[in-house]
C-alpha cells in the first residue's frame, strides 16, 4: 500500500495484493479453523495437509507476491534500515539463503519433524507443536526465495532454480514413500477416523505430500522454463 | 513343478537375438564405444532373461509382485538401456526409416494407454490364462517402453521439453502403482487362486507389486529428470562462457 501511495501502483498491482492475501490465508486457513482441529486430533492426512500449506504453499504465494522493489517495502523503512546496516543480520540471512544450507535446512526440517516420537510429542506438547508449525513456515520461506528471488539477487540460475526444484522434489519423494509403503501406522498418536483406518489415513497423507509438490514445484519448473519452451529448431530460426 | 523352475518364452530369445545381429551388422558400419555396447547387450539380456528364468515362471504362476516387476524390468529399464546402446549413426538410419515421424505429443499417451490397458483385469486375466497372451503383453510393453524412450535417447527434446515430457509420465503413470497399494482386494482374480507363496495373501502380494513398481518407477525417471536438468546446467554453462568470450 505504501508503494502504491507514492504513485507507483505499477509495482503493486491488486494481482500482489490478491496473492499475498491468498498467501496468508492458506495459512491462516491450516491453522486456525477446522482443519487445524482435524489434524491435531483425528486424521494425519489433514495435519499433512496443514504442513505442506503453512510450509510451502503459503510462502511460496508469499514470496510471490513480494517480487521486485516491492520486497523494499515489505517491512517499515523505521526497521528495515537498522536491520539492512546490522551486520550479523546480513550475514545471518546470506548464510540462511545460500542454497546448500536453505535445502539442507529445509531437508533436516522434514526428515526430524516426521521422526514418530517427536511428531506425537509435538501433539501433545502445543508450545512444540507452534514451534513445529514456524519451523516449516521458516524453511518453506528460505527455499522458495530461493526458488523465486523476489529481489532479483540471482543467487541460482534457471538452470539452478530448477535442479533446486527437483531435488527438494527428490527429497520429499523419500518420505512420501516411507508413509505410503509401510504396511503399519508409524504414529501412534493417530487411530484413524470417520472410516478412514490408521493406515490408509498414513497412505493419504503421503499423496496428499506428493500432489502438493507436484502442483506447487510443477507449476515453479514450468513458469521458469516457460522462456525456453521452444523446440531447439525454432530457436535457431528465431 | 517346483516355483523356483525356469519358465520360457522363447519368441522373446528369438527377438533379442535378432536384434543382437541386426545391431552387430550396424555395428560394422559405425562401430559403438563400449559402453554403448555394454548397454545394448544389457538391454536385451535383461529383456530375455526376464521372460525365460525362474522369474517367468514365478510370474506367470505364483506371484503378481514377481510379474509386476518382470513388466518394469522389460517395459522401463530394458527398453532405456537398448535405446542408449544406439549409435548417432544406428539413430539416424532408424530415422529414415520412418522413426523421424514419431512424435513426443503423441508417445506419451500412446505409452499411458498401453500402460494401463495392459494392466486392466480382463486382459491381464486372460494373457495369464491363456499363456500365450502373455507373449502379446510383454510384446506390446516391450514395443512402447522402446517408443517412450525414443524422444530422450535421440535429443530432440530441448531440456524444458525432455523435463515436461518425463513430469506428464510420471504423474501420469504414477496412479496404477498408487491403485495396487491403496487397495484391500485383489484386482486380479488368477492370483487369487494360485498357491501362495512366501506367505503373501493376494492383496499383500499386490500392494507390494505396487511398492515395486512405483519405486522402480521413481527412481528411473527422478534420474533421467536429473540428466535433463544437468543438460539445461551445461547449456546455461555454455551460453556464460560465450557470453565471456565475446564480452
Amino acid at each position: 500500500m505504501r508503494l502504491r501511495r507514492r504513485g507507483r501502483a505499477d509495482r503493486a498491482g491488486w494481482d500482489r495484493i490478491a496473492l499475498f492475501a491468498l498467501g496468508l490465508g492458506v495459512t491462516l486457513f491450516a491453522i486456525v479453523g477446522p482443519l487445524d482441529n482435524l489434524a491435531d486430533s483425528k486424521l494425519l492426512f489433514a495435519h499433512m495437509g496443514q504442513h505442506v500449506l503453512i510450509g510451502d504453499l503459503g510462502p511460496a504465494l508469499m514470496v510471490l507476491a513480494m517480487r521486485g522493489p516491492l520486497l523494499v517495502f515489505f517491512l517499515p523503512a523505521p526497521v528495515l534500515a537498522p536491520l539492512a546496516r546490522t551486520g550479523w543480520v546480513r550475514r545471518a540471512f546470506g548464510t540462511l539463503l545460500r542454497p546448500r544450507v536453505a535445502f539442507g535446512l529445509w531437508a533436516a526440517n522434514l526428515a526430524i519433524w516426521h521422526v514418530p516420537y517427536l511428531y506425537d510429542l509435538a501433539l501433545e506438547h502445543q508450545n512444540l507443536h507452534d514451534f513445529e508449525h514456524l519451523c516449516w513456515t521458516f524453511c518453506g520461506l528460505l527455499v522458495w526465495t530461493l526458488l523465486i528471488d523476489p529481489g532479483s539477487h540471482k543467487r541460482l540460475t534457471v538452470g539452478a532454480r530448477v535442479a533446486l526444484a527437483a531435488a527438494l522434489f527428490a527429497a520429499g519423494q523419500i518420505l512420501t514413500d516411507v508413509l505410503v509403503f509401510t504396511f503399519t501406522p508409524l504414529y501412534p498418536y493417530y487411530h484413524g477416523a470417520y472410516g478412514i483406518s490408521a493406515l490408509t489415513d498414513q497412505k493419504l497423507s503421503g499423496i496428499v505430500m506428493m500432489a502438493e509438490q507436484l502442483l506447487t514445484l510443477g507449476v515453479c519448473v514450468a513458469l521458469l522454463l516457460r522462456p525456453r519452451w521452444l523446440p531447439r529448431s525454432r530457436v535457431a530460426t528465431a | 513343478m517346483s516355483p523356483y523352475a525356469f519358465g520360457f518364452e522363447p519368441l522373446f530369445i528369438a527377438l533379442a537375438v535378432a536384434a543382437a545381429l541386426l545391431y552387430w551388422r550396424a555395428a560394422r558400419r559405425d562401430p559403438p564405444s563400449r559402453w554403448r555396447l555394454v548397454s545394448f547387450a544389457a538391454g536385451l539380456f535383461l529383456i530375455a532373461a526376464s521372460l525365460n528364468s525362474p522369474l517367468e515362471n514365478l510370474a506367470a504362476h505364483y506371484l503378481l509382485l514377481m510379474h509386476l516387476l518382470q513388466n518394469a524390468l522389460i517395459a522401463d529399464v530394458a527398453p532405456l538401456l537398448v535405446m542408449l546402446g544406439l549409435t548417432a549413426g544406428m539413430r539416424d538410419a532408424l530415422r529414415r526409416r520412418g522413426a523421424g515421424r514419431l512424435r513426443s505429443r503423441w508417445i506419451l499417451p500412446v505409452w499411458l494407454l498401453a500402460w494401463y490397458l495392459t494392466h486392466l483385469a480382463p486382459f491381464y486375466n486372460w494373457a495369464l490364462r491363456t499363456g500365450w497372451g502373455l507373449n502379446i503383453e510383454h510384446g506390446i510393453l516391450i514395443a512402447v517402453g522402446l517408443l517412450f524412450w525414443w524422444p530422450i535417447v535421440t535429443g530432440r527434446l530441448t531440456p524444458p521439453a525432455g523435463l515436461a515430457y518425463l513430469a506428464a509420465a510420471f504423474v501420469g503413470s504414477v496412479f496404477l502403482g498408487l491403485a495396487y497399494v491403496f487397495s484391500s482386494h485383489p484386482y486380479y482374480t488368477f492370483y487369487e487362486h494360485v498357491p501362495r507363496l512366501w506367505g503373501l495373501s493376494a492383496t499383500r502380494d499386490q500392494s507390494l507389486g505396487g511398492i515395486l513398481m512405483n519405486g522402480e518407477q521413481t527412481i528411473v525417471f527422478l534420474l533421467a529428470i536429473g540428466y535433463f536438468v544437468l543438460r539445461l546446467l551445461d547449456e546455461e554453462h555454455e551460453s556464460e562462457l560465450t557470453v565471456g568470450r565475446q564480452g
